[in-house]
């Protein structure tokens, strides 16, 4: 039952997120991706990671995938602009690194014995768990996070502000 | 039942795909999301590995990465709107220049 459903998601996801890096309009590449993003939780729900998971669906197609929807639809592109893939002479290139990327990855993986024997731990990621250990153990880069969305919320906020003035002097020069 | 293996050469798919996604998309949006994909594959490693040695940190570093990640593809986002209104493309090789 479990190896089913590994195969379902696994399968899901590895066509999403080609989907993803193929589709030519930006908004698909949106939407495809949150396919991909439920298909991951449901497999690190197998991996018995429910606390990851769930926020993973809450701060990923909750509010991530929100957001990139909202500048996709904001800068509302015509047609011309999404249409307009001009073919690199490099693109074979970048296929080349990740076939190879890809190849060396599975190389690597067949060539460990060590993951062959591995049973899983008897760990269940539950709120009580993970919670107890981010708030002994790992306390200070917890608290430290909050320092980096601020310090992400300021730079948006100042980003957003010059754009504001930009503005307001192309409305006076006009 | 699938072992740590699979879940390994599921990452490294995801990974592959991803990594294609930056080096070939021109589109500044696409990047981003496929710098995403990179990120979850990172993840999906992460969390396999936890489950497998009996060892919480995993999970928790997947925390931080997803903290991470928002602040991220908000800054990113952000750019990105600023970069359509100065020089009204999103095309990551249109900007040649180093002022507007």
């Amino acid at each position: 039952m479990n190896s089913i459903f590994f195969y379902f998601f696994a399968t899901v996801l590895i066509l999403a997120a080609l989907t993803v890096v193929l589709a030519r309009n930006p908004s698909y590449s949106v939407l495809s991706l949150v396919v991909a993003i439920f298909s991951l939780a449901s497999i690190f729900i197998l991996l018995e990671a429910f606390f990851v998971g769930v926020i993973l669906l809450l701060v990923y197609a909750g509010a991530v995938l929100v957001l990139f929807l909202f500048v996709v639809m904001l800068l509302n592109l015509n047609k011309e602009e999404v249409a307009r893939v001009r073919q690199s002479r490099l693109r074979p290139l970048g296929f080349l690194v990740g076939a190879a990327f890809l190849v060396e990855f599975l190389w690597v993986i067949k060539a460990s014995t060590a993951t062959e024997t591995k049973t899983p731990g008897s760990i269940r990621g539950t709120i009580e768990t993970i919670g107890r250990i981010l708030f002994t153990d790992y306390l200070l880069p917890f608290e430290l996070t909050s320092f980096l969305l601020l310090a992400a919320v300021i730079g948006i906020v100042s980003l957003a502000q010059g754009a504001l003035k930009s503005d307001d002097t192309q409305q006076l020069s006009s | 039942m699938p072992g740590l293996s699979h879940y390994l050469i599921l990452s490294g798919i995801l990974f592959s795909i991803g990594l294609v996604g930056v080096t070939t998309s021109r589109n500044v949006l696409k990047i981003l999301l496929s710098l995403e994909l990179l990120l979850n594959a990172a993840n999906l490693s992460f969390v396999a590995f936890s489950r497998y040695n009996g060892d919480y940190t995993g999970q928790l570093v997947v925390f931080f990465v997803m903290l991470v990640a928002a602040a991220e593809v908000a800054i990113g986002l952000a750019i990105v709107v600023l970069m359509y209104r100065n020089a009204k493309t999103i095309q990551a090789d249109d900007l040649k220049e180093l002022r507007w």
